[in-house]
């Protein structure tokens, strides 16, 4: 017996399968052949959560979001956004989402970012008020005092995204759709973006939904992650659980003033590169604990330095995506 | 207020299509010249068979040429440049993430584009081949007074319709357009059907008469020539009233269908990549 699709939710989804037709040969007569974008996932949301959506290109995480965004419609399955149906009542949804897509402009070229704001508060009909009050607040803490006038053809892409992200909550929505909202983003910009929406979530509970090829953005942001690939939902837990499961192995790092001794190490602990006056071996700290390993190779002569540390993110979701065939 | 975002896509249109005051002035020299082309050769047409009855006169055919000309922008040529590029960008999906009626809102930002380049042209071009060429003592060339107070508010009805259901035409390419992905459909076929059919080519009182009822019939007689023929008080067949009705109808039976087309390609609008 199924549970009914919770309430307390922003996000619920069961079952949800997409199937794209593609025609093939490109002629009237052309056969077409099915492709399963999506096989049949399932999760929720709750309010106020940050959750991470990851995995490789073409896995299906597009076209989750469009389908939760209300711009797709899927071949099966169910979903509601703050209850809402999204393809079914998409304009009382639309009116409740903001979504950026990092890749595409939402604001028009010819119009300065004022201007562009002023046009969607006439679109989503917020009052003078609220639209003041909203501008002012998005203006400061998004830094977009000096850009205002400024027409967006005229924006370095940090601003733009800002400019962006800015125009996608000017109405105050309750869940927060961002597709790559870091791409092609330098460090100060990035990090700018990823401190805006973790206050955005801690102050006024916005849920939010981040898709991203940057790990860092998910380490920084996400309270959670859901992994998909081949239109499966591979993994759904909060980022540390995933690094304990796929990589909890360490890395020592030896440097000498000479070259490295031959040395014979503990069971755990495999010695993986070796350079004229480094040594790097790789241990599970379940078998072998660091504070032992490093004892064990502490009066090795002529050591220098002893770094231990993690893998990156980076790695731990390359070896992520090769466990499962991603 | 609901119809605030439609006034927005209409407004904003609007002052795209008057930003660009050059192309203006550049297009009304073009269309001065090809109305001033079009007007000799019907002087020596006209000239060589005197005899021939026309069912226009030759007056009233540089007359409609004038008013075609100044009304040349007017034509569904393609679709709404915005929706061209949107299509081609990819922020088309934006356009689906807006509380709004989509239809409407198209129309709205179709509709503003027409007249925003419509309207500058056709005064300028209005006062420039009526008033300023009498002065000039070219007054068999110019442009002809209304036949009368009612055929002007009649047409001017007409002319209203007309751009309604042009911009309607649009809605058909700016669809064709997000169908496609791509703006060059909607021009190679809005182009030429536009031009022919509208009788911005030959005026469709003057083809041979057994066609002549068929082109009345289709919905692109509806923009300029059926104004343009009750401005000139020319005889229509069935009268004013078959006229405004023929405009009405393609009006409704446009827009009934072309919501639908537009339903089904929104539900089937797979927009590719990120």
């Amino acid at each position: 017996m199924q549970t009914p699709l919770s309430s307390n939710d922003a996000i619920t989804v069961r079952d949800l399968q997409k199937i794209y037709r593609i025609r093939e040969g490109g002629s009237w007569r052309g056969k077409t052949r099915d492709i399963l974008a999506l096989n049949g996932i399932s999760f929720s949301i709750p309010k106020g959560q940050i959750a991470g959506f990851i995995g490789p290109n073409g896995a299906g995480k597009s076209t989750a979001i469009k389908i939760l965004s209300g711009i797709l419609r899927p071949s099966s399955g169910e979903v509601r956004v703050n209850g809402l149906i999204p393809w079914a009542n998409r304009v009382e949804h639309v009116a409740r989402i903001g979504v950026v897509f990092g890749q595409r402009t939402q604001l028009w070229w010819d119009l300065s970012v004022g201007e562009g704001l002023a046009l969607l508060r006439d679109i989503y009909g917020v009052d003078s008020g609220r639209f003041a009050r909203n501008r002012a607040r998005l203006a400061d803490a998004l830094d977009l005092g000096g850009i205002m006038d400024q027409s967006v053809r005229q924006l370095s892409l940090g601003q733009r995204m800002r400019a962006e992200i800015a125009a996608s909550l000017i109405h105050d929505p309750d869940i927060l759709i961002l597709d790559e909202p870091t791409i092609g983003l330098d460090a100060p910009s990035k990090l700018a973006v990823r401190a805006f929406v973790h206050e955005l979530c801690r102050d006024r509970g916005t849920t939010v939904l981040l898709t991203t090829h940057d790990m860092h953005d998910i380490e920084a942001l996400a309270e959670r992650v859901i992994v998909i690939g081949h239109g499966r939902i591979l993994a759904d837990s909060p980022f540390e659980d995933l690094r304990t499961t796929t990589l909890s192995e360490r890395i020592l790092e030896l440097d000498f003033n000479g070259t490295p001794p031959e040395l014979t190490l503990p069971t755990g602990a495999t010695e993986t590169t070796r350079t004229p006056h480094s040594l790097t071996i790789t241990f599970d700290p379940h078998q072998i604990p660091a504070p032992a390993l490093v004892a064990h190779v502490g009066q090795l002569p002529g050591l220098d330095d002893v770094r231990v540390s993690r893998p990156s993110i980076d790695e731990i979701i390359t070896r992520f995506y090769a466990d499962h065939a991603a | 207020m609901i119809l605030r975002p439609y006034f927005t896509a209409f407004g904003l249109q609007w002052k795209i299509g008057l930003r660009y005051r050059i192309a203006v002035v550049a297009g009304l020299v073009a269309q001065m010249w090809f109305g001033a082309v079009t007007l000799m050769a019907y002087a020596s047409v006209y000239h060589a068979a005197p005899d021939v009855q026309a069912p226009l006169s030759l007056r009233q055919a540089m007359t409609y040429t004038w008013i075609q000309q100044s009304l040349f922008t007017l034509l569904p040529l393609g679709c709404l440049p915005a929706i061209g590029d949107a299509a081609r960008t990819g922020a088309i999906v934006y356009d689906l993430l807006r509380p709004v009626d989509m239809w409407n809102w198209w129309l709205s930002a179709s509709l503003a584009r027409l007249l925003g380049n419509a309207v500058p042209r056709a005064v300028l071009l209005a006062c420039v081949a009526g008033p300023l060429a009498m002065l000039m003592g070219l007054g068999a060339w110019s442009l002809a007074p209304p036949a009368g107070l009612a055929a002007a508010i009649l047409a001017l009805m007409s002319i209203t319709l007309g751009a309604f259901l042009s911009a309607t035409i649009v809605m058909w390419w700016n669809i064709l357009t997000a169908r496609t992905l791509s703006p060059l459909g909607s021009y190679a076929v809005g182009t030429p059907l536009a031009v022919l059919l509208s009788g911005m080519l030959l005026p469709l009182p003057l083809y041979p008469d057994w066609i002549r009822p068929f082109l009345l019939a289709q919905p692109f007689a509806g923009i300029t020539d059926i104004p343009i023929r009750i401005y000139l008080g020319t005889p229509i067949p069935g009268g004013v009233v078959t006229g405004l009705g023929l405009q009405i109808f393609w009006l409704s039976a446009l827009t009934l269908l072309g919501r639908l087309w537009m339903r089904q390609t929104v539900n089937r609008l797979e927009v590719q990549g990120a």
